[in-house]
């Protein structure tokens, strides 16, 4: 009789990588969903060439280098998917699929693939994009939505933030909830990015922590200091949460594993300071919105927040107090 | 160097083995700033070709008079000597290109490769020797500069040397010609670089082996 | 009352794989095989000699292996018979080990015992040496031998006794077979402790799974002085020695040191009724509870003779329901894979879960997504994802500084790793490379100091090959060889 031997234990909890992988993508189901609904078909088309493009990415790399091809883990699908949502509706193909590129052949793959990346390809990816065709990926990529069916297509503003310039703030609470706003493709619709969340806290994909925390910190901050143009006040605060990618950035970009603390109090002291680099960008910097650029620097930030707020160790507290 | 080398060798070891920019990473600095087009490239590697191959023989010619002590500041004033050569003349006959390598010319005055070359080669070495080194040197990292110019000038602007090369319909990529844009080539090309030459020297010791 | 637990773990474990369902409800049946082989080497430190040889009669309870030292204990005959041979066998960890094999003649005569009496009136002295005497060691797998467990050095104080009746590990229910139908027993070995040791307080903690063994055990407990039931969380791994101290006491165990540091005792439910055993009866340990279960026909929950083969016990259980991959002494967490069937059991096998062939297939390393489940789960507070970075590159000396040493290997993050890494594993293997190294320095050192004397470390290394067998002793026998 030939026996198996190994060293214990003799179970695994049946989550894998490549099942997170697909929870993240079913909960952005709804989002994506939204952004069609909102956006129309180009909104989907850009959809699919940035998946597709990652995916196809990622093959060619891991072939080329001779690796072994670990598309079926499903994360440069959630990559691809993420990166596109993070795009105007108006934005051409090719800025999805130069994008989708970037971040998984610079940002992923050179770093040493899964797992080995100091940025969040996708935010980086948008970085990227958004430095390089501006005229594309920034405010005055909202101008040409004709097809957008709220019936704002006259409005000249990347985000709702921008658009704090006028007088009058031009959209309610509830528009802002429900995503009849000009944005990204899935940052909009707010109630779908929470029916993601829910998804992802229920499977236990994520912890509540970076995300509400991060909330939090933007609406906190938002009450003290206000924005460029509106005064600080309740209402700001609550608009300041749901405009912009504040929400989708929370839910679906801080909590990116790879780039994120591990421990409770580094994800704690990640997310409250993404909200406040947020919040002092879209206040004093020259863009209107920061999550973006927020993420990417607490994201460099995460191995040192890892290494100088570790856990207390069973048996070392007595030690120390000695 | 004691032992001796042919001069072509010597000139040879700038422009692949030892190449200032890819190979030593030395004067990043002009490299990550002036790439923006291929003519800034050129224009930067010639400045910096003719103040090396200057300074190399001037110094190499003074190598037995300059004390040991005071080396640093002497080779200084021989490279600033030069430098302010090639600005004066550069303002006379080429201002455009003045105009935009702006503060870098007179930087050349601290450029890493300069005072590097002086002093591990001329100082130690013979005129001739010392000039087949710095032109090595200098055309290792003129053509560098202006790889790399071209390259980010292709993608960030769309043409290479000023002349359009992928149409009108092309949407250049800002980033590119930016600085952060100047640190991704860069990281890319030296990758890429390493990987040829290692490449090439696991050929070479392959060779070698064979042939014993 | 209230339930007590400790810090991080794994909670969903047994909503998930609990395991214990097919044997849970089963009460215990006696089976004797008619062939027992005896190994020498059931306890941590030196394994016994043996002082029997071919063809000699044997009665149940008779010395077959003597105790070399303080850190051993005698080996007893389990069954009365001939012995059919001395020789040596695989054992679980490394190398081989001297076995005696007994062939049953079923006549069940006893050698003269000497019992003590009832617990509250023994003289408290004569209890450590009627432990010794019986050869008890730690029952819950780690196998250190009990009467060293209680003999502490000079200027270690001790205030309370804590019984593990949590059982957290998957598929096991010998434990709480034993609450249910020894309840009183338990108690009484408990008791008998708590007055050789002058203690005033018991606990005995109990996963709140086992609402029965927690009610059992409270009935038995009743009018015992100083006894206490302290029903914990379900939660993994409560039933670690340390995170039981810190579940019930609220302290800690001190890094690399012992229970007693934290003034508390821990001994098994099953060490506990074998206590009683030893001192009232004055039996040696020869039997043991035994759950059987995993891809066998019949689960059960067997009381066994100490040496009874696997492939016998098996058969007893109706044989293997389908072809075994692994067969895994102890729970799904910590247990020891059997390189065969042949294996006989051990007075610390508590349970024997066959695999199937798909279920026991090991799983490819996918990259780390740094999710941070493992940081979650670790009942320690390590992060053992970076230290698993540093055992791949062989970097004993980070993973030293990262605190491998206090992993007490229980598995949690292995078990939550979506990329299914293999960090127990690693972190075992880093564990012993440190010691054995630290082991042959201080060899070195000792060497140095008297070049004559080289036996000294004879019985040290004898010692770290039980190691291997042993889950969560590691800690314990590097302090006791200090």
């Amino acid at each position: 009789m030939s026996l198996r031997i190994s060293t214990a234990p003799h179970m695994h909890n049946p989550l894998t990588t490549q099942r997170l992988m697909q929870y993240v993508c079913i909960a952005l189901l709804p989002t994506a969903a939204a952004g069609v609904y909102y956006f129309g078909m180009p909104a989907l088309t850009l959809l699919l060439v940035s998946m597709a493009s990652a995916v196809a990415a990622e093959f060619l790399w891991q072939k080329i280098a001779r690796q072994p091809v670990r598309i079926g883990d499903c994360s440069a699908l959630v990559t691809g998917l993420i990166l596109g949502l993070n795009l105007p509706a108006s934005a051409p193909w090719w800025i999805a699929m130069i994008g989708s590129a970037f971040a998984i052949l610079i940002v992923k793959q050179l770093f040493g693939g899964l797992g080995d990346n100091f940025l969040n390809p996708a935010l980086a990816a948008r970085a990227v994009l958004l430095a390089s065709w501006p005229a594309h990926m920034a405010s005055s990529a909202f101008v040409k939505l004709s097809f957008y069916r709220a019936g704002l297509d006259t409005l000249s503003s990347a985000t709702p933030l921008a658009s704090a310039a006028a007088p009058e703030y031009p959209y309610s609470l509830l528009q802002l909830f429900l995503g009849q706003t000009p944005g990204a493709i899935g940052e909009v619709c707010k109630v779908a990015i929470l029916l993601g969340f829910l998804f992802l806290l229920l499977t236990g994909t994520i912890q509540w922590r970076i995300p509400v925390v991060m909330v939090g910190s933007v609406f906190v901050w938002t009450l003290l200091l206000g924005t460029k143009m509106l005064d600080a006040s309740l209402n700001t605060a609550l608009t300041a949460v749901l405009s912009g990618g504040v929400l989708f950035g929370a839910v679906f970009m801080a909590t990116d594993y790879v780039t994120s603390p591990i421990t409770p109090f580094a994800q704690t002291v990640y997310a409250f300071l993404i909200g406040l680099i947020i919040v002092v960008i879209r206040k004093f910097g020259i863009y209107p919105e920061g999550v973006t650029y927020a993420i990417l620097l607490m994201n460099i930030a995460t191995p040192l927040l890892d290494r100088f707020l570790p856990q207390k160790i069973y048996g070392h507290l007595k030690k120390e107090a000695k | 160097m004691s032992e001796k080398k042919s001069l072509g060798k010597v000139f040879y070891n700038g422009i692949i083995p030892e190449n200032p920019t890819f190979r030593l990473v030395l004067g990043t600095c002009p490299t990550l700033a002036v790439t923006t087009s291929a003519l800034n490239g050129l224009g930067m590697g010639a400045a910096a070709t003719f103040v090396l191959v200057c300074s190399n023989i001037a110094i190499s010619l003074l190598r037995k008079f300059i004390p040991d002590q005071v080396r640093i500041p002497a080779f200084i004033v021989v490279i600033c000597t030069f430098v302010t050569m090639v600005q004066l003349l550069m303002q006379a006959f080429v201002p455009s290109l003045y105009e935009s390598l702006g503060i870098f010319i007179p930087l050349i005055v601290v450029n890493c490769i300069i005072l590097a070359r002086a002093e591990a080669f001329a100082s130690k070495n013979a005129p001739l020797a010392s000039a087949a080194d710095g032109l090595g040197m200098g055309v290792g990292f003129t053509l560098a500069l202006t790889l790399m110019g071209s390259i980010r000038e292709l993608i960030g602007s769309g043409s290479v040397f000023g002349l359009s090369v992928l149409g009108e319909s092309y949407e250049p990529m800002i980033l590119i010609v930016l600085a952060s844009g100047g640190f991704l080539t860069f990281g890319l090309l030296l990758g890429v670089f390493n990987l040829i030459v290692k490449k090439i020297e696991k050929k070479k010791a392959l060779k070698e082996v064979q042939a014993a | 009352m209230q339930t007590k637990t400790f810090r991080r773990g794994i909670h969903p474990l047994h909503h998930m794989h609990e395991g214990k369902g097919p044997t849970r409800d089963l009460k215990t049946r006696e089976y004797v095989s008619d062939t027992v082989v005896i190994s020498m080497a059931m306890n941590i430190g030196a394994p016994a000699k043996p002082c029997v040889k071919k063809g000699d009669h044997v009665d149940i309870g008779q010395v077959i292996g003597e105790a070399q030292g303080f850190m051993s204990v005698p080996v007893h005959a389990s069954v009365s018979g001939e012995v059919v041979s001395v020789d040596s066998i695989p054992s679980l960890g490394a190398g081989n080990v001297q076995a005696v094999t007994i062939k049953n003649d079923f006549s069940d005569t006893w050698v003269e015992l000497h019992p003590l009496g009832n617990v509250e009136k023994v003289d408290p002295k004569a209890v450590i040496p009627a432990i010794q005497a019986a050869g008890i060691t730690g029952m819950g797998g780690a196998s250190f031998p009990t009467h060293v467990k209680l003999t502490f050095q000079a200027g270690k104080t001790c205030d309370t006794i804590i019984v593990n009746g949590a059982e957290c590990e998957t598929h096991l229910t010998a434990d709480f077979r034993l609450m249910l139908e020894h309840s009183t027993r338990i108690v009484d070995g408990l008791r008998a402790v708590m007055r050789a040791l002058n203690v005033k307080k018991g606990v005995i903690g109990i996963e709140d799974n086992k609402p029965e063994a927690i009610e059992a055990m409270q009935k038995a407990a009743q009018g015992r002085e100083g006894v206490s039931i302290q029903p914990l969380k379900t939660k993994y791994p409560q039933g670690g020695e340390k995170q039981l101290i810190e579940a019930i006491t609220g302290r800690q165990v001190p890094s690399g040191g012992l229970p007693i540091d934290a003034h508390v005792v821990v001994l098994n439910v099953g060490t506990c009724a074998a206590i009683a055993d030893a001192v009232i009866d004055g039996k040696p340990l020869i039997s043991r509870i035994c759950t059987v279960t995993g891809a066998v026909r019949k689960p059960a929950n067997l009381l066994l003779r100490i040496g009874t083969i696997t492939e016998d016990v098996i058969g007893e259980c109706g044989g293997y329901s389908e072809t075994p991959g692994k067969i895994v002494f102890g729970g799904m967490m910590t247990g020891i894979c059997a390189p065969n069937d042949q294996m006989p059991i051990f007075k610390s096998t508590n349970g024997i879960v066959v695999l199937g062939d798909k279920e026991s297939r090991s799983k490819d390393e996918s990259p780390c997504i740094h999710c941070g489940r493992c940081v979650a789960a670790c009942p320690i507070g390590l992060n053992p994802y970076q230290i698993k970075v540093a055992a791949d590159k062989s970097d004993f000396a980070t993973a030293e500084k990262l605190h491998v040493m206090d992993c007490i290997l229980c598995g949690s993050c292995a078990y939550q790793c979506p990329s299914r890494r293999w960090l127990t594993p690693s972190f075992k293997f880093c564990k012993d490379h440190i010691t054995a190294e630290a082991k042959a320095k201080a060899a070195a050192a000792k060497e140095r100091a008297s070049a004559g004397l080289s036996n000294a470390s004879d019985s040290k290394d004898k010692g770290s090959k039980e190691k291997q067998s042993a889950d969560h002793a590691s800690n314990k026998e590097g302090g006791a060889n200090k």
